[in-house]
């Protein structure tokens, strides 16, 4: 397919949002490359590459979400409290071991939480949207009233392993440095498996089934229940790696920085192409649309666009794109046939 | 042909109209219950900072603000939507009445700046106005889910009211505005208040009784049924998201006459409160169900209730949060079960 880029493949690429999102990037970069020059320097890749890891990994919870059953907007707070958790049992117990106890610890939690989120969903068939608006404020109440936590500086181990970077570069023309954190290679690998578990499982195809025929999913021989579970529950422990990985970046724990982080990544997985109603959308739209919404915030700057345009920017970006992409699909005649072989490329 | 289809129609509305009645007597009947429960659990418990009357007024302006945005959140679920940007549309018309009132009512005295002051107020309405139609306009006509488009136009008109504002807040208003927050209507009512409770009466009259209200509630229920049967979506849906804009304008402006100031991220912790209210008030998220009145009661409820967690200054303010999520959740199980209950018995009763 790759040797002969026909018409029909050109065709086919141009019905996609993830193509229109990639042009959007491609034509935002170059023009803040022109007007300041410092766009495709080392640095600031490295920059953008850094803070995109927890939205990337974020998003991963938006997406399951999404292509399985609908909005998941509880993985801020499941974030922010098991990586509370996490950090109290570093604390209490003294632990100074491998860090990846530590993260285990937060998925455990995470799990928990997730699993609560599933059991309401799955069992009784609420919207996904308005269960989790509800547990996210059961979370919180319960990670700021309860535990009443505070800032927290990290334990030493912790920030040891923050400290620890996969590679370092210094801008020669600015003198400018900065360092990718391992946390991106977690990201990284949370994306392979992801993709490898939604192509090549049998419970992974499950997901998108559930989320484009309920009723047809059910008659193929998939436990619609039991896969809507288990995509919140697991959704639950990759937020609390999120969780992890975001404490440590920033060296403390904020309890209150969590929270409404997940508008953001909503809308970068729909930038993306994933669809609301379920069953259709790729992680490779995730990675663009979260890489287009981290570069107006991170680097509109750069060309001088003061930053209170900022949330004006996302907004039109957000409104504009759907938009687009809303009015091509209802333009496509066969818009089921289209829509099914989307879900074969994930 | 016409005629029979027409009386159908009549049939469907009114056994619709029966049928809704009389579940929704069962929500509002618990939600009487657990208001009078809490209501009385209050008064024992602290009979005298709860039953005074410096706590009815604060409470009464509390729950203002945000009990109209949750009635523009509801009427947006009838509809089967939702609308995430309410409060930043209520922000966005508190700046703009702000901002206009600031420049022309503050130089001026006597008529001409009342005359001002009302232009501002009609002014913030206007932007509503005007936020409300985009919403619709995007979902109706573009076909964007309404989640999606309010969830853009959230960010939208957050962005313009910072770049209006330059991120700052918006203060010193004109004297006489900001009276309009500090009077009070034979000493137990505070202004604000009767505007709401008018605002709540209209609606669930408007909503609750008139052709649009039926039509939005059948929209809700089932969309390609009105379609076809010969209801303009489009209008309905526009409407609808025009209504929930205007009453959030409405929501920010006496939020400005009561802190006098006004600021583009107000608020926030109001989006997730709202939807909850809703919920509460037996507003159904898949639309088609709930009344106005039950938010009214649900809005009573969440304040009596966080005023009353006020009252203990070892609880801290986040179990607030904590209540509301269970309640949330408890809601919806319990109206799940009850509703399964009586779909139970009209299968037995349609099967005999």
């Amino acid at each position: 397919m790759m040797n002969t880029l026909s018409s029909k493949t050109l065709k086919k690429l141009a019905t996609r949002p993830e193509f229109y999102v990639f042009i959007i990037i491609l034509l935002l970069s170059l023009f803040i490359q022109a007007k300041s020059g410092l766009f495709f320097s080392n640095n600031n890749i490295v920059d953008l590459l850094q803070s995109m890891t927890v939205p990337l990994i974020y998003a991963i919870c938006a997406y399951l979400g999404f292509i399985s059953t609908g909005p998941d907007v509880s993985f801020p707070l499941i974030a922010a409290l098991s990586g509370y958790l996490a950090t109290q049992f570093v604390f209490v117990t003294g632990f100074d071991g491998p860090i990846f106890v530590v993260f285990l610890v937060a998925i455990f939690f995470g799990l928990i939480m997730g699993a609560i989120n599933g059991f309401i969903i799955a069992n009784y068939n609420f919207p996904s949207l308005i269960v989790t608006l509800g547990t996210t404020s059961i979370f919180s109440g319960i990670l700021l009233g309860v535990f009443e936590a505070g800032r927290i500086k990290l334990p030493e181990s912790m920030i040891a392993f923050g400290n620890k970077s996969l590679f370092e570069v210094t801008n020669a023309g600015t003198g400018l440095g900065s360092s990718l954190p391992m946390t991106f290679l977690i990201a990284v690998s949370l994306y392979i498996l992801t993709y490898l578990f939604l192509n090549f499982t049998m419970a992974g195809r499950g997901v998108f089934a559930v989320g484009g025929d309920e009723t047809s999913a059910e008659r193929a021989g998939f436990n619609v229940k039991r896969i809507r579970f288990g995509v919140f529950t697991v959704n639950g422990g990759i937020a609390a790696i999120a969780g992890v990985c975001y404490s440590i970046e920033s060296t403390y724990f904020l309890p209150t920085e969590f929270a409404g982080k997940e508008m953001i990544v909503i809308a970068a997985v729909i930038l993306g192409g994933t669809r609301l109603l379920g069953g259709v959308g790729t992680l490779t739209g995730c990675v663009l649309g979260t890489l287009l919404l981290t570069i107006v915030t991170n680097s509109l700057i750069l060309i001088g666009v003061p930053i209170y345009w900022q949330k004006f920017i996302i907004g039109a970006i957000i409104i504009v794109g759907t938009a687009i992409s809303v009015i091509q699909i209802s333009d496509l005649k066969g818009f089921r046939r289209n829509k099914r072989r989307k879900v074969g490329v994930a | 042909m016409k005629t029979v289809a027409q009386t159908n129609e009549t049939a469907t509305l009114r056994n619709k109209s029966k049928f809704s009645f009389n579940k929704m007597d069962g929500n509002i009947l618990r939600l009487l219950i657990i208001m009078f429960t809490i209501f009385i659990v209050a008064s024992i418990t602290k009979p005298d900072t709860f039953l005074s009357l410096a706590n009815f007024l604060s409470m009464e302006k509390q729950l203002v603000e945000y009990g109209l945005m949750a009635i523009g959140v509801g009427i947006a679920m009838i509809a089967g939507g939702i609308d995430l940007s309410a409060v930043y549309i209520a922000n966005l018309s508190a700046i703009v009445a702000g901002l206009f009132m600031k420049t022309f009512a503050s130089a001026v005295t006597g008529t001409e700046q009342i005359l001002f002051i009302v232009l501002g107020i009609l002014l913030g309405l206007l932007t509503g106005v005007v936020c409300g139609l985009f919403n619709g306009f995007l979902i109706a006509k573009l076909r964007v889910p309404a989640m999606l488009a309010t969830l853009g136009t959230m960010q939208l008109y957050m962005g313009i009211a910072i770049i209006m504002t330059g991120g700052s807040i918006v203060s010193g208003l004109p004297q006489p505005f900001a009276q309009l927050g500090r009077t009070n209507v034979f000493q137990v009512f505070t202004l604000s208040f009767i505007v709401y409770l008018v605002i709540v009466a209209f609606f669930s009259y408007y909503i609750g009784k008139t052709k649009y209200g039926m039509k939005l509630y059948l929209l809700g229920t089932n969309e390609k049924a009105t379609k076809f049967a010969g209801i303009k979506n489009h209008k309905i849906i526009m409407r609808a998201y025009m209504l929930s804009g205007v009453i959030s304008a409405s929501a920010g402006l006496l939020s400005l006459a009561r802190i006098n100031s006004a600021k583009a991220d107000f608020g926030s912790s109001f989006v997730m409160l709202t939807i909850l209210i809703a919920v509460l008030g037996g507003i159904n998220p898949d639309g088609g169900k709930g009344k106005i009145y039950g938010i009214f009661l649900a809005t009573i409820i969440v304040q009596l209730m966080s005023s009353y967690l006020n009252m203990f200054p070892q609880i801290s303010n986040f179990y607030r949060d904590m209540i509301w999520g269970i309640a949330l959740i408890l809601v919806l199980i319990i109206n799940y079960v009850l509703n399964k209950k009586s779909e139970a018995k009209l299968m037995r009763l349609t099967s005999q």
